[in-house]
């Protein structure tokens, strides 16, 4: 999978980020050698949309969801958000920019500071941009905290850890609106929760979409997470893009073998239909020094010879459908355009 | 494998109330000015009962008295208050500096961080003893009382340590999810290191300050020992054990209650550091 | 490689720096540093000698000429360092050279059986504890060796020579140098005090490090597959658990290097030995300061060097580590 590509890049005029060719790497120590967590992903959000963004742990999902609030500044490509190209912002323009989205966190007690009382920690935003009275703000943070379902009184008197995991995410999510950003960012919001307490904190994520008219991405390691509350999905592996289609779509019919291995490995109530079908194999290759070709040809049951030394670029396999691989499970042969010997296996 | 059940990290056990109250209790009887306690003698004053100087533990003398007649008892008191007035001004001194070293370093990073980081190398090289009985010594020429030479030197070298330490925690601190929230909120890096950041030292600068007073304590005892602390009449307990060891056998309480002191108030040290580094998950910071 | 020449240059540059900052410290308010090498109060012929045998060792006055005066000094004192000149003590009318032979061994053998006395003490308790993790021994091992760390060196070694030497004439009044090979038990009665009072402090800071370490290795695999193949419990305990743990004792005795220096100057100041410790603390009183400047020479590149071993020995043994610890 290794797309690059920007084919499925979208031109109408409600795009409300824009992101190209972004590149996120780390040095490893002083040996030289670097972590390739994002290599030049490419995508596009429409305003009100949710986009979901899937694959396994370490893939660089959250590295991409840092590197488009700038924290820190990616390697190199371009982050374009309504109308600012955050990438070469400076100072006081930047950090303005960056409040107009906001970003909810894995950990729900990492993302907390211990030593805050909650109450303080939800309306620090409102401090820091000198926002209204004291008083408003208040009214603004109570007001907040009873949307999410936490007790203001309590949230005044209490710090994080005597909240529970959801409720912390509750409080993180409250923290995330409260300057009224137009793009939020949510990296697996729920993986840290209980299974009960998950479906509760997704909920209450699609109620304050519709109500504050949020735009999302959506960030999850678990193909059935994203499926119910994503208009469009992207897959990712190893730091590079798989496919991107409407979510029904992709769960119908995925195109790319990593897709599907991500849907088979999805806990299925039908034991039918699990049956047959192949499991992923091994761990993903170590991002530092990434598999040539397509970064998914060691595990991939159809990888050729192509795969290895060609790398798939995203294309449009059906309408608003595009997948970054030779040989994908639908939609037929990617043109080549020097022909390798080998033929597709399956 | 079956675990014990891990038993709570609770802040108040034995131990550290035992701690609490000899730490008070010392603390209590060293710097409460002697007039207000009807019971202590100067530490300097010469009594004699009968023909006997060194007149071992009684009525008349708690904790007996040494060869010239003095108090013992008196004089761990005092000796009590330079020990820990040295330590404590010493760790302070070091956790501000020591502070300030590594949260620059552990903060802005990049050039600033490797230039403090071989400054700290070359601080933790210095063989300790050396650095302080011949620094202590030539500041003797320069006639700098003794009391000031040695704070001096107990702070500089627990600037490094301490450094180390915060370094680390900063370093780790920042790069938790609630300072990425604070970034992308928009506070700046003051506020971030006001609001975020130094709150969260507080818990391990509180054990680096128990245990660095522990660790302290027992450098002046070593310094007293050679000839290199307070100056008499005044004393510490490093100095009392040194000054009376030679007479160990005719009158032991006079070096054996300095040792009891010392040691004890070095365990109470300890022991509520430790009480501290649990309470917060601190791993074990050698200093 | 590359990592092993950034190391060593690393501690070259931290060595002389540090003394270089030694030499600055020894003639901290000195008027006259060639009478301080001369001893103090001497006939003019000795200081005429003294200023012949040393014509870089000068007053530098003025603010602007000391650093680059002491940096002359430095240089021609680490030139004759090279050289094996370690300088002359004029006070105690010897070499250098000659101190370090006649002081040296008592001083090794002080730090030699204290690290023995140090690992008997913590492999047996260490070990035991692992393996019977949380039980009575356990826990009144964990709190004898928190109560031992917090025994001050000096308060040690008051209670040795109240219980142990005042009591029993075994112990000699005066300290002797007696060389194990010439007689094995007065070897014994001259060093066991002083070694014992370093060593229990490195036994309760060793059996706590190798009681965590033991833990973790305990749980891991390799441990369980022995067990499976059916080696015996003591075996797997004492050699295989064991030795993956030699490691970090390793480390650790390098690292209490240092401290093992300032334990064993008041360790011999106490029990009057006569070591190398001794004379350092007569030289800084003298303000001997070719001496002092030897010693610490001698005490840093030691310290230096066995940390510079023991981070290439880890390179070698275990490649991730270094990663590690680039990446830390
Ligand atoms: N600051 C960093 N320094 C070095 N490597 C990093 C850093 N941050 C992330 N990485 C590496 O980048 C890769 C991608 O990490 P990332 O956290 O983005 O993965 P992820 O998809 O969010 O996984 P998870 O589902 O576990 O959260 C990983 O291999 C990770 O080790
Ligand atoms: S078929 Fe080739 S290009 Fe497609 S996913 Fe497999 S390895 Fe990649
Ligand atoms: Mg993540």
């Amino acid at each position: 999978m290794a797309g690059t590509g920007k084919a499925h890049l979208r031109d109408t005029d409600d795009i409300i980020l824009r992101v190209e060719d972004l590149v996120m790497e780390f040095p490893v120590g002083r040996t030289g050698l670097k972590v390739n967590a994002v290599s030049g992903i490419s995508f596009d959000v429409r305003r009100g949309e949710t986009l979901g963004l899937v694959g396994e742990s370490g893939c660089g999902k959250s590295t991409t969801g840092k590197a488009i609030m700038q924290l820190p500044r990616p390697t190199s490509g371009s982050v374009l958000f309504e109308g600012n190209e955050l990438t070469t912002l400076e100072g006081q323009a930047m950090r303005e920019a960056r409040t107009r989205m906001q970003m909810i966190f894995q950990d729900p007690i990492s993302s907390l500071n211990p030593r805050r009382k909650v109450r303080d920690i939800v309306r620090e935003p409102l401090v820091i941009w000198k926002r209204g009275l004291p008083t408003e703000q208040l009214d603004k943070v109570d007001a907040l905290l009873e949307e999410v379902g936490i007790d203001p009184q309590r949230a005044a008197e209490s710090q994080p850890h005597q909240f529970s995991g959801g409720q912390c995410q509750r409080i993180s999510i409250a923290r995330s609106l409260v300057l009224d950003p137009s793009l939020i960012i949510c990296d697996e919001p729920v993986s840290a929760l209980d299974v009960s307490v998950q479906a509760q904190v997704l909920n209450l994520l699609e109620d304050l979409k519709a109500k504050h008219g949020l735009t999302l991405i959506f960030v999850a390691h678990d193909l059935a997470v994203v499926k119910n509350i994503s208009d469009r999905v992207a897959v990712m592996y190893l730091g590079k893009m798989c496919e991107v289609a409407p979510s029904d779509v992709l769960f119908e019919a995925p195109a790319h073998h990593y897709t599907a291995v991500l849907k088979d490995s999805i806990p299925v109530p039908d034991p039918e239909i699990a049956v047959g079908k192949v499991a992923i194999e091994g761990e993903p290759p170590s991002p530092v020094l990434p598999p040539n070709g397509c970064r998914f040809h060691p595990r991939c049951p159809a990888a050729d010879e192509r795969c290895s030394t060609e790398e798939p670029q995203l294309r449009e396999i059906a309408d608003n459908h595009f997948v970054a691989c030779h040989h994908p499970i639908v939609g037929g042969e990617a043109p080549v355009a020097v022909r390798s010997a080998t033929s597709p296996v399956s | 494998m079956a675990r014990a059940p891990k038993r709570p990290n609770r802040f108040l056990t034995v131990g550290s109330i035992l701690s609490l109250v000899w730490l008070g209790g010392i603390a209590l009887l060293a710097f409460i000015p002697n007039d207000w306690l009807p019971f202590m003698r100067e530490a300097d004053q010469r009594v004699r009962i009968g023909r006997n100087y060194a007149y071992g533990p009684g009525v008349d003398f708690w904790m007996g008295s040494d060869r010239l007649g003095r108090d013992v008892f008196a004089r761990n008191i005092y000796g009590g208050r330079i020990s820990l007035s040295v330590a404590m001004f010493s760790i302070a001194v070091g956790l501000t500096l020591g502070g300030i070293l590594g949260l620059m370093a552990g903060y802005i990073k990049g050039k600033v961080d490797t230039v403090i980081n071989v400054l700290l190398d070359v601080l933790l090289s210095f063989p300790a003893l050396i650095l302080a009985i011949l620094v202590v010594g030539r500041l003797d020429v320069l006639e700098i009382n003794r009391f000031w030479s040695v704070m001096m030197v107990l702070s500089l070298l627990s600037i490094a340590p301490i450094a180390r330490i915060v370094r680390a925690q900063t370093l780790s601190l920042s790069e938790r999810d609630f300072v990425l929230a604070a970034r992308s909120l928009g506070a700046s890096k003051w506020r971030i290191l006001a609001k975020e950041i130094l709150p969260n030292l507080v818990p391990a600068m509180t054990t680096v300050a128990f245990t660095g007073v522990a660790v302290l304590m027992v450098a002046e005892g070593g310094l007293a020992f050679l000839g290199y602390s307070v100056e008499s009449p005044t004393s510490s307990w490093g100095k009392l054990i040194s000054e009376n060891r030679e007479r160990i056998d005719t009158a032991w309480w006079a070096t054996i209650f300095p040792s009891l002191m010392l040691f004890a108030t070095v365990l109470a040290f300890n022991i509520i550091g430790d009480r501290f580094a649990r309470r917060f998950d601190i791993r074990e910071a050698a200093l | 490689m590359r990592y092993a020449l950034t190391r060593i240059a690393r501690f070259v540059f931290v060595f002389v720096i540090v003394t270089f900052l030694v030499m600055l410290a020894t003639r901290i308010g000195s008027k006259d540093p060639i009478r301080d090498l001369a001893g103090g109060q001497v006939s003019p012929e000795v200081m005429a000698k003294v200023e012949a045998d040393y014509p870089y060792i000068e007053k530098c006055e003025g603010a602007l000429a000391y650093l680059p005066c002491m940096g002359k000094q430095y240089a021609a004192w680490t030139f004759d360092m090279v050289r094996g000149e370690m300088g002359y003590s004029y006070a105690q009318e010897q070499t250098v050279g000659e101190m370090f032979k006649q002081r040296g061994p008592a001083t090794f053998w002080v730090g030699f059986w204290a690290i023995i006395i140090g690992l008997l003490i913590a492999i047996p308790v260490g070990v035991y504890s692992a393996y019977k993790r949380d039980s009575l021994f356990d826990r009144f091992m964990s709190f004898g060796s928190f109560a031992t760390l917090s025994t001050p060196q000096l308060v040690v070694a008051v209670f040795l020579l109240y219980a142990v030497a005042s009591r029993f004439d075994f112990f000699p009044n005066l300290w002797n140098y007696v060389a194990p090979w010439s007689s094995p038990v007065d070897h014994f009665k001259n060093f066991f005090l002083p070694s014992l009072t370093l060593g229990i402090g490195l036994g309760a800071v060793w059996s706590r490090l190798l009681r965590a370490d033991m833990i973790m290795t305990l749980q891991s695999d390799f441990i369980n597959l022995a067990r499976a193949k059916g080696v015996s419990p003591n075996r797997v305990l004492w050699v295989h658990a064991l030795r993956s743990s030699v490691l970090s004792l390793i480390t650790s005795v390098a690292l209490q290097l240092s401290g093992l220096v300032s334990g064993a100057v008041v360790a011999e100041q106490f029990f009057g030995v006569g070591g190398v410790g001794g004379r350092l603390v007569i030289a800084v009183q003298q303000n001997d300061i070719l001496i002092i400047q030897a010693i610490t020479a001698v005490v840093v590149a030691v310290v230096v060097i066995v940390n510079v071993g023991v981070d290439l020995l880890y390179a070698v043994v275990d490649p991730r580590i270094r990663q590690a610890r680039a990446l830390g």
